[in-house]
């Protein structure tokens, strides 16, 4: 993937997150059922969203990894 | 033995663990400033991961955390909301600050700023607004070891006293040691907080509800409003969704910009270790799910806690867990109240001295450190003052904090990311800014639509810096050149 577009989705996924926290992204999910994994809907729903920063910050990694000249391996 | 007495020694032989490691941290110390404010640039991932997770998180979630959720119920979501979208940014910020450090010298916020922006009038600015900010989140760290300690002594030792012992020894090692200190103890303190959390979050539920999700049953047959964003407010009334939506974006664009954590870019190694540290922040956040769990199993509890923050050790204690047990858990809540508190206490020595102080007297390395190491003295002892007569909740403390931290955003970026920026925009949005959000502190009652003071002090502020940067001269190109490293000048 080019660097541009993996910056570009990155920005576009924490964009989202912060939207879908707050007003008024969040009003369709602020609601208790149904339940995941035994939490009310909308507590699972930011918790989700805050543990996909590290699988998307990973993979950006990777990418600028590609296209920095050698670092410390 | 009494219960409360085997408790003690065991915050005791925890308190004497920590001081040590803190003590024997600074050995590996040069004497100088790089060495007592940025660790020789030294951190590896190991310290730079609980460093930064340590220090995030303080009494203000490990106590407060639960305290909203008890109390307030579906507001406490807006805590674990902002940390990793805060992070995220340092991705590309951190290796940058770090750089310039690295070449210009820089072991400040303020330093980095004002390399761009050269003012003195700035940099004392900064120094002076950076030490109102940590007064109080110096006050919350004291206030929740207090906390914690009269709980688990029921009363023996009273709050002034646990609050004066455990920051007696904070205090010790931050001037002993300086950063490294604060390095080393908060990977002892960061295991320790993140192991008691996950164990007790998940334990509490099971013991007085068979589970988490019967718990959150029982919580919504009962009381169905506190499971509904954005929740309660202080006083059990619904909560605006103007103000639940920018506390989190105030924390967001806050978090990074308290000069503590922003020092802490010029700690890493290298800009691998640090990028990497901003990717695996989230996971050390996630710790706030049990944190919160603690709170929400108190909620339908019989009896309730003096006030909303003593509700973690309130329950721990209700609980027949071993002594041995409670005290480690009480043990994980000083942690996260002393994490936080030692590395405030030293970046606001180290901001006062490096960016006020010294930019009016010469002083040199030793004299330095010795003015860093009175302040540490001076600024712990007025927090300790505030902490014994405070009465609003924790979280609340912070939040008003973030108010004047999150102004500071603009400059850093305006410095690292807009060439247009001029001395004279920094200067007037800055100051713009700060008025906006303190008028609004004051005056409360007309924040349209309920907005956190900061996010309306930033409207004032951005718009302030554009316009007085356009309308003045451009930054001299030489200048410019220095500070961003440029090879050929007129390549650009």
């Amino acid at each position: 993937m080019k660097l541009r577009t993996a910056r570009l989705l990155t920005g576009v996924y924490l964009v989202v997150a912060l939207v879908v926290v707050t007003w008024p992204g969040m009003v369709p999910f602020a609601r208790i059922r149904p339940m995941v994994l035994g939490l009310p809907f909308s507590f699972f729903w930011v918790a989700a969203w805050i543990a996909g920063v590290v699988p998307v910050l990973f993979l950006l990694d990777r990418v600028e990894r590609r296209h920095r000249p050698r670092e410390d391996a | 033995m009494e219960r409360w007495v085997l408790v003690t020694a065991i915050i005791g032989v925890y308190l004497l663990a920590t001081l040590a490691i803190g003590l024997m941290a600074g050995r590996r110390a040069s004497r100088s400033v790089a060495g007592y404010v940025a660790g020789d640039r030294s951190f590896g991932l190991l310290v730079m991961y609980f460093v930064t997770g340590a220090t995030v998180f303080s009494s203000f979630a490990f106590l407060g955390g639960p305290g909203w959720a008890y109390s307030r119920g579906a507001a406490v979501f807006y805590i674990l909301a902002y940390g990793a979208l805060g992070m995220a940014p340092f991705y590309w910020m951190g290796p940058r600050i770090a750089e310039l450090g690295r070449r210009l010298g820089h072991v400040t916020q303020a330093q980095c700023i004002t390399g761009r922006f050269p003012s003195r009038t700035l940099s004392a600015l900064i120094a002076l607004m950076s030490l109102v900010a940590f007064v109080p989140y110096i006050t919350i760290q004291i206030r929740g070891a207090g906390i914690v300690i009269e709980a688990v002594t029921e009363g023996h030792v009273p709050l002034w006293l646990g609050s004066l012992v455990a920051y007696g020894i904070v205090v010790v090692y931050v001037l002993a040691s300086g950063v490294m200190a604060v390095g080393w103890t908060n990977t002892f303190q960061g295991v320790f907080m993140v192991a008691i959390a996950w164990i007790l979050g998940i334990y509490l539920p099971f013991r007085l509800y068979g589970g988490v999700g019967p718990m959150f049953e029982q919580i919504t047959a009962a009381r169905p409003e506190l499971l509904v964003p954005p929740g309660l407010d202080g006083a059990g009334e619904p909560w605006t969704w103007g103000a639940y939506s920018t506390y989190i974006l105030v924390s967001v664009v806050g978090l990074m910009m308290w000069p503590h954590l922003f020092m802490k870019a010029y700690t890493a190694k290298d800009d691998r270790t640090l990028r990497r540290t901003v990717i695996l922040f989230p996971t050390f956040q996630l710790f706030l799910i049990p944190v919160f769990l603690i709170g929400f199993s108190g909620v339908l509890f019989p009896e309730a806690p003096p006030t909303s923050d003593f509700i973690l050790p309130f329950m721990i204690l209700r609980t027949d867990l071993p002594a041995l047990v409670v005290g480690l858990f009480c043990a994980g809540a000083l942690s996260a109240s002393m994490s936080t508190g030692d590395a405030l206490l030293h970046a606001s020595a180290s901001v006062v001295v490096e960016d006020g102080v010294s930019r009016y007297v010469t002083l040199d390395d030793r004299q330095q450190r010795l003015l860093m190491r009175a302040l540490v003295l001076l600024t712990g002892a007025t927090a300790f003052v505030f902490a014994l007569d405070e009465d609003s909740s924790l979280v609340q403390l912070l939040a008003t904090a973030y108010g004047i931290v999150s102004q500071l955003a603009p400059p850093v970026l305006a410095a690292l990311y807009w060439r247009r920026a001029t001395t004279a925009g920094v200067l007037a949005g800055l100051v713009a800014g700060w008025a906006t959000a303190g008028f609004f502190y004051f005056q409360p009652a007309l924040k349209p639509f309920d907005m956190h003071e900061g996010i309306l002090g930033l409207l004032i502020h951005v718009p302030v810096l554009v316009l007085v940067s356009l309308a003045t001269k451009p930054q001299d190109a030489r200048h410019q050149a220095a500070y961003f490293g440029d090879r050929i000048e007129s390549a650009s």
